[in-house]
């Protein structure tokens, strides 16, 4: 408890709100899943694992241990392969009305590649830093090209169902992976560039030169960019399926 | 046509087409019928003569006075025995004489034809058919009444007039509309008996065959009827689904949007067209499928609502089919 305490300390106000946020978006969807059709599921299940890769910032036992950090990363990873795997469908089902395979599946198929992921990381040595960092870069590699690819994806859907009372839920999904986009991609361009907070603490660690000093400015505004397109993102999830539950009630 | 003496019936309005022609010829023709067999449709009258089982004349009038005798009235009175489904048949016997005068009344040789009576010498007209022998029948008629004698050897047999069912004795009626004016007459003659007796037009027509050709034709004729009549049937059927499909559409469009169209086309397609509207299972499944497009788009309160309305619009169609 002292130990979460002293995590809870060390967070910087505007991440402690975003986990929060993304806690509250990952639990309405996951609500939103459970009445709702198998499509639904993917996009919500995925949306709730958002928040369990978030959540390492809360718990104590991450910065310890590296194996249960990288899990939250590779979280995250799974996170937007669902979340697209949802938007595939309901674009295929916009495009051919077909509709198949079961709910239970989708949670199935999730849990077991999360299971996998951990056993992957489990017969693997420790990752160091250095390998951790490379995990969270992949993550938001395929955030970055997987939000975009939603978007186009989005953009198609809504072209098809602009006439259906459901078509604005689509907008707000629009503007949630504009958000993610700009917080992923703001993190990806500081992880590229080695001015992002975990390359400063391997450099510190192992001496290695950097160049942030630099480039105050632009670190400082991909920073601020990483920071605020975050909480929007949460933000915008959270009122997304508000919006799509007071719609499809 | 004219009203006819009725003598002793021996058949009245059998159903004609329940008959089969040459199984009545034949009968007639076995039992040494002598008297007349009338046939009578909606517009149309035949009469057969026959002379001890011999079909000695036929005579087909229609509404319109046109008038078919021998093999083609044989042919024609085939026809609407199977074609028609009505039409009675009356048997009535008569004595070979009678017989005779009504062949010529039907169809003997006319000496006279709508002759005024007054520009006639009556008396010496009865003479000319007394001294010569003559068989036949005078008619004697007005626009509204009508009277005939028949003659054997140039003797009155008889006398018939409108309003009676047989041959009577008296000529008081004769007489009567001999002197109303405007009163014109007819005079046929024929052979004699004898003469008649020499001719069969049974002999002549093969009716078995006429009857075989005009029951398969007609059968043809009603296979084409019936196939047309099912072809119709399905196509409006086909026309009420197309309707009811148009009518679904519409309403998901309504509550879904234009995207409803596709959904609704691929559901039935997965039921096997718009014929699973008929059946009841079929387009509850159907429904269901709906259902669940409809849950990924619009609220389930309008679910609710949309789908109410389609089961309604099936249920209704369904009544009609």
């Amino acid at each position: 408890m002292e130990q979460f305490i002293e995590l809870l300390n060390q967070l910087q106000p505007l991440s402690l709100i975003q986990v929060i946020l993304w806690g509250f978006a990952g639990a309405m969807s996951f609500y939103f899943s459970l009445g709702n059709a198998r499509v639904w599921t993917s996009i919500s299940i995925g949306f709730f694992l958002v928040f369990l890769s978030q959540a390492y910032q809360l718990n104590p036992l991450a910065e310890s241990y590296y194996k249960l950090s990288a899990f939250h990363y590779i979280i995250g990873t799974v996170a937007i392969m669902v979340i697209t795997h949802g938007f595939l469908e309901y674009y295929v089902f916009c495009r051919t009305f077909e509709i198949s395979g079961k709910k239970a599946v989708v949670y199935l198929v999730t849990f077991l590649i999360l299971v996998a992921s951990g056993i992957f990381l489990i017969v693997n040595p420790a990752p160091s830093p250095n390998t951790i960092r490379n995990i969270k870069m992949v993550e938001n590699a395929i955030w970055v090209f997987l939000s975009f690819m939603n978007i186009e994806l989005i953009r198609k859907i809504y072209s098809s169902i602009k006439d259906s009372a459901i078509s604005k839920g689509f907008i707000a999904f629009g503007i949630v992976f504009l958000c993610i986009f700009l917080w992923k991609g703001s993190e990806l361009y500081l992880q590229v560039f080695q001015w992002d907070k975990e390359w400063m603490e391997i450099v510190t660690l192992t001496g290695e030169d950097s160049d942030i000093a630099l480039y105050p400015g632009r670190v400082q505004f991909s920073q601020m960019v990483s920071q605020y397109a975050g909480l929007l993102s949460s933000i915008s999830v959270s009122g997304t399926f508000i919006y799509l539950y007071r719609l499809l009630k | 046509m004219f009203l006819l003496p009725r003598g002793n019936p021996l058949f009245e309005n059998l159903a004609a087409s329940k008959l089969k022609l040459p199984e009545v010829m034949s009968k007639l023709s076995t039992g040494s019928f002598t008297g007349y067999a009338s046939f009578n449709f909606q517009s149309t009258t035949v009469i057969l003569v026959f002379e001890s089982g011999k079909l000695v004349s036929a005579l087909l009038e229609e509404g319109n006075g046109n008038r078919q005798t021998g093999f083609e009235a044989m042919s024609a009175l085939v026809q609407l025995m199977i074609a028609s489904g009505s039409g009675t048949l009356n048997v009535y016997k008569l004595s070979k004489d009678l017989t005779m005068c009504i062949h010529a009344l039907l169809q003997g040789e006319i000496l006279y034809k709508a002759q005024e009576l007054k520009l006639i010498d009556i008396k010496m007209l009865l003479e000319k058919i007394r001294t010569d022998h003559m068989n036949g029948c005078l008619r004697i008629y007005t626009q509204d009444r009508s009277a005939m004698i028949f003659y054997k050897d140039g003797n009155p047999l008889g006398f018939f007039h409108d309003g009676s069912h047989d041959i009577e004795t008296s000529s008081t009626e004769s007489q009567k509309i001999a002197g109303l004016p405007g009163a014109k007459i007819d005079l046929y003659s024929t052979q004699g008996v004898e003469e008649l007796m020499g001719m069969d037009l049974l002999e002549v027509v093969n009716l078995q065959k006429i009857w075989d050709t005009a029951s398969t034709r007609h059968q043809v004729e009603l296979d084409k009827i019936s196939n047309e009549s099912k072809e119709r049937d399905i196509k409006a059927a086909e026309r009420k689904l197309s309707d009811l499909e148009e009518q679904v559409k519409n309403i998901v469009i309504e509550y879904v949007g234009k995207i409803g169209r596709g959904i609704v086309e691929k559901e039935l397609a997965n039921q096997g067209g718009n014929a699973c509207l008929k059946d009841e299972a079929a387009s509850a499944r159907f429904i269901a499928d709906i259902e669940r497009s409809a849950k990924l788009l619009i609220s389930s309160t309008k679910t609710k609502i949309m789908l109410e309305k389609l089961s309604a619009a099936i249920a209704t169609a369904m009544s009609e089919f």
